[in-house]
């Protein structure tokens, strides 16, 4: 380990320096520039706006024109959705509601016995209690109506893709586009199509459900096993008997699970959508209670959403599943109980919207939340103070202007910044003697991004940075697709909201990664762990985005830590899934292999699991960043800055070129730390030979 | 088996080429300049594409059991696809019964696979949401067949091939030997005068494998399909054959019938399969004949040219002395050593 030693194999490499360190040095060398002439050049910290390009205008201009031709046709449309929408409302309403509990008591029963039959009955039950039966029928209706029309777009796509091998590229990449496009951003051109109103929320839900539905068609038909087609073929089948008899419900367990992601999909846009109003539906009665500080209120109506979401959720995962026929004589059964209690309830004169029974429990939260907060208020203000001044306050606008003497208790100078770059230059110092070329120079970079914080990063090192990672991920192909990209977001205008929100979700995914890393670790390691864990996952994964929102609201109010923490707790999950996921798929040949070698249990996990996981936890990670963008622009409701809040404000403002822009930018924020993390994990992956 | 007095062939295969690649057919077109098939194979892997089949030129006799035997990636499940037409052939024509179904439309092409051919699948290809009696039943179900006529002729075959009972049975419920015979069954559903089997039995136990390559024999000797049957199993290939066409990287090394196989192999490849063959049932007495011809040969156990080593073991059990080989006229032409011959049995086996 002497110095000696580790001279020579640094000679040796210095003469032709590692893929990571080319680029770590070219990011350095220019991050050195901008720091030392930043003063001088302005151009090189701020893009200057007679370079800007009025993208915003020019969308407002495009799309507004579009727009106005579509609209009769958009607004024909509107009408006649309407009606089979009030059908359904009228229908889930007019229905008593023990007849709508048997209803769906007996398709659990049916679909999953026992188990799905009480789940259906006592989350609806929960329902009519909470006193939200009529605005959770609304939304239903809403979904019943947006559910089968993405059903059949997505299978169309799918097939569509599936049967023309051109058409599949340019369907791919539309579909990439409208998950990534924060859902937010739909819903100012539709409101400008479709007029104000439930529809919009009806067609917003259509567009970002059917996705879903079209790759797991798609992704179906293309795992059909190539003898069954061939069997198909040679039975003499037609191209479209061999589609529709065979191919199709050969692939059925996986349209299942199609199904069951578009009805996800299809709620949880449903809920968000809420926020243009105008449809007693139950998200709407979330934010309108959030808005009012009743806490009690939207965690009850909260509370219906997630039941909602784990009834549509588990009982249509089941259908994915192979299962045993159930006794049809039960679910008549239901019923007819079902039927008798409705009876009853009429002669009784029972309320048709069910019971408030349970605002003695949201009053009881209120009280709760408000005693918790006002006991322990200095607490919950240490622990967001804490974490805002030493942790994202300073990823923001670095240290040279976080440190002030209120905060850290003392002020930032020049003595300071020296201090900063010495300690980071003999760090890395040390980790290049040891022959760690990479790390050296990154440890630099962190440090100027440590003084200066993400939000005042020099543009060129951002864009050139990106390029460079994208180089060593994935070479010049990804490197430009970077660079091109993040220009365009450059000259647009928005760039400084554009790095607001990179911070935010940097720093949310930086903070996922360490926890999410540490707690699929622990889950790989105990199945007691996994076992606690696990449900937590399942019902995190659940809940529709909005939702997050409320316990945040309730302890920490509005603002940027609550925002900080609603992502954690969404983009969290996939972390931890996936590492423990990948830990835990060795092949036993291969452990058996460690074990034969003497390995213990640690160094097995270290030594042979982590390598061998890492391609799957680097698209945990790709995941996780993914679903940091999506709850982005929902926390813009509770206290952001950056993009999210300005697709928020288009849509108040109606202003569809500041929303389309705004919603493009974000996409491609997403988009590039997507591909990016993705090029890594297909780097490691045929590393691997997987 | 083989009948020699039919008429035309049921498959004639004339200058067969399957290229895999960009822009393969031109570039075929252009490659022919090149001379013989060797060269045009070299040719077009100099461009990076892939011959899978070369130059493929046999004919398949009404009735006749034709196997294709070849290692894997030889190419002989891509000549079977292109026979069938699952895949289109870069070059060459197939005709059926005289008919080039190369040039047959679509609907030709159907109606062919309604009713004059059947196919079995190495994995049996059984979809997987339908009952036994409707995977068997489903080549009917696209004739238009009603659907009493459907399930009585599916239980029919099941009967045939053993299934009797498991009708109502989803194929995941089924051992790999019953979801063959399943995939068999549906293959002869219609009734097919063209039976093309893809490996059908490789997935398979060996007793399995066994037990299934006697019922289908059991099959073929009432049905008399013409079959054109891949194996990589030379064992299988001898045991099954009329005639035997070897692969090598997608060229047809040779075609014979099982014994001009391992007594004449063309060349080195062919000689190596049938190297583990036990030669006894094959190989013939002239292999092993001794350096010149004793003067005194005191047993004649009546030796001939031609005759396999396991039949003139039996002949000479109790001997211990060389004894005369004759050619056909009765002229002795050399001499055995009865203690060569064990050995040579022996060698062979292990």
């Amino acid at each position: 380990m002497s110095a000696a030693e580790a001279v020579p194999a640094n000679a040796g490499r210095k003469l032709a320096l590692a893929r990571g360190s080319q680029a770590a040095l070219f990011v350095l060398a220019i991050a050195l520039v901008c720091r030392l002439l930043g003063a001088q050049f302005e151009w090189l910290m701020k893009w200057p706006a007679a370079l800007t390009v009025p993208m915003t205008d020019w969308m407002t201009w495009l799309v507004g024109g579009f727009l106005d031709v579509f609209k009769p046709i958009a607004r024909t449309f509107t009408f006649l959705v309407s009606y089979p929408m009030e059908g359904v409302g009228w229908l889930l309403n007019a229905l008593p509601w023990p007849m709508t509990v048997a209803l769906v008591t007996a398709l659990g029963w049916t679909i999953g016995g026992l188990r799905m039959a009480a789940l259906g009955f006592f989350g609806l039950m929960f329902v009519v209690f909470s006193g939200y039966w009529t605005e959770g029928m609304n939304t239903l209706a809403l979904v019943a109506v947006s559910v089968p029309l993405a059903l059949l777009l997505g299978t169309a796509i799918g097939i569509a893709a599936f049967e023309f091998p051109r058409v599949k590229g340019a369907v791919n990449a539309l579909l990439d586009v409208m998950q990534t496009v924060p859902t937010f951003a739909y819903l100012t051109p539709l409101l400008v199509l479709f007029g104000f109103g439930p529809v919009v929320g009806l067609i917003a839900s259509a567009i970002y459900a059917a996705p879903p539905m079209a790759r797991n068609v798609l992704l179906g038909l293309e795992r059909v096993d190539t003898e069954i087609r061939e069997a198909a073929v040679m039975s003499g089948g037609t191209r479209r008997q061999q589609l529709f008899l065979v191919e199709l419900p050969a692939a059925t367990q996986q349209i299942m699970i199609g199904v069951n992601q578009c009805l996800m999909a299809a709620l949880s846009m449903v809920i968000i959508a809420a926020v243009i109003g105008g449809f007693q539906d139950i998200g709407w009665e979330v934010l309108l209670t959030m808005r009012k500080a009743l806490f009690g209120q939207a965690f009850l109506a909260g509370s219906v959403i997630v039941v909602f979401a784990i009834i549509i959720d588990r009982m249509s995962a089941a259908l994915a599943e192979p299962r045993p026929q159930q006794d049809r004589k039960v679910a008549f059964g239901i019923l007819g109980a079902g039927l008798l209690v409705t009876l009853w309830s009429v002669f009784a004169g029972w309320s048709p919207s069910g019971f408030a029974a349970l605002d003695g429990v949201a009053a009881w939260v209120d009280t709760g939340v408000g005693t918790f907060t006002g006991n322990h208020g200095a607490t919950l203000d240490t622990v967001k103070n804490t974490s805002m001044f030493y942790g994202l306050l300073p990823l923001r606008i670095g240290l040279a202007e976080a440190v002030l003497p209120f905060t850290w208790g003392f002020m930032w100078t020049a003595k300071h910044t020296a201090m900063l770059y010495g300690v980071a230059a003999v760090i890395s110092l040390i980790l290049m003697l040891k022959g760690r070329v990479t790390a050296g120079l990154v440890v630099m970079i962190l440090a100027y991004v440590a003084e200066i914080g993400i939000a005042h990063l020099a543009w060129p090192v951002v864009i050139f940075g990106a390029g460079a990672i994208g180089w060593v991920a994935g070479g010049w192909k990804l490197a430009r697709l970077a660079v091109i990209l993040l220009g365009l977001v450059l000259i647009s205008g928005l760039w400084e909201r554009a790095l607001l929100s990179l911070y935010l979700s940097g720093a949310a995914v930086f903070a996922c990664a360490i926890v999410g890393g540490a707690l699929g670790l622990w889950s790989a390691m105990s199945s007691t762990a996994w076992a606690i864990i696990r449900p937590i996952c399942d019902l995190l994964q659940t809940i529709p985005l909005f939702v997050f929102l409320i316990p945040v609201l309730m302890f920490f109010q509005i603002g940027e830590f609550s925002a900080f923490l609603a992502i954690c707790m969404y983009a969290v999950v996939p972390m931890i899934r996936y590492t423990r996921h990948g830990l835990t798929s060795t092949p036993d040949e291969i452990l058996e292999a460690a074990t034969a070698s003497g390995a213990g249990k640690w160094q097995t996990m270290f030594e042979v699991r982590a390598p061998f996981a890492a391609p799957t936890i680097l698209l945990g990670l790709n995941q996780t960043v993914l679903y940091a963008f999506a709850m982005l622009v929902i926390a813009a409701l509770i206290g952001t800055t950056g993009l999210g809040q300005s697709i928020y404000l288009a849509l108040g403002q109606a202003d569809v070129g500041l929303g389309i822009t705004a919603g493009a930018a974000m996409a491609i924020l997403a988009l590039v730390a997507d591909r990016l993390v993705q090029g890594f994990a297909e780097e490691r992956r045929q590393a691997l030979g997987l | 088996m083989t009948d020699k007095n039919s008429t035309a062939p049921a498959i004639a295969v004339e200058d067969l080429w399957q290229v895999f690649g960009e822009n393969a057919a031109p570039a075929l077109r252009d490659a022919r300049g090149a001379g013989d098939d060797k060269a045009i194979a070299k040719e077009l892997k100099d461009k990076t594409l892939i011959p899978a089949v070369r130059a493929a030129n046999f004919e398949v006799k009404s009735g006749e059991l034709f196997v294709i035997m070849g290692l894997s990636g030889s190419g002989k499940s891509t000549l079977i696809r292109c026979i069938s037409r699952l895949i289109e052939p870069t070059a060459g024509s197939v005709r059926i019964d005289g008919e080039d179904i190369l040039q047959a439309s679509d609907k030709r092409l159907i109606d062919l696979r309604r009713h004059k051919l059947g196919m079995v699948f190495q994995h049996f290809g059984l979809f997987p949401h339908m009952t036994v009696a409707d995977n068997v039943a489903f080549p009917l179900k696209m004739q238009g067949a009603g659907k009493a006529e459907r399930r009585a002729r599916a239980l029919e075959v099941l009967e045939l091939v053993g299934l009797k009972g498991r009708e109502d049975t989803y194929p995941r419920n089924l051992s790999g030997g019953q979801r063959q015979r399943v995939g068999i069954a549906r293959s002869l559903a219609v009734n097919p005068d063209i039976w093309f089997l893809d490996e059908p039995f490789s997935a398979l136990d060996p007793l399995i494998r066994r037990q299934l390559q006697d019922e289908f024999l059991n099959i073929q000797a009432t049905l008399k399909k013409s079959i054109v049957f891949i194996t990589h199993d030379i064992q299988e290939a001898l045991k099954l054959a009329d005639r035997i066409a070897i692969m090598r990287d997608g060229e047809i090394v040779q075609i014979g019938t099982p014994e001009e196989i391992v007594l004449h192999p063309v060349d080195d490849y062919v000689a190596e399969f049938s190297k583990d063959v036990p030669k006894g049932r094959h190989a013939c007495v002239e292999s092993i004949l001794m350096d010149g011809i004793p003067d005194n040969m005191p047993d004649d156990p009546g030796i001939k040219v031609g005759m396999t080593l396991d039949t003139a073991l039996t002949k000479c059990m109790e001997l211990y002395e060389p004894v005369p080989v004759r050619d056909a006229a009765g002229k002795v032409i050399g001499a055995v050593h009865p203690h060569e011959l064990a050995n040579a049995l022996q060698a062979e086996e292990t």
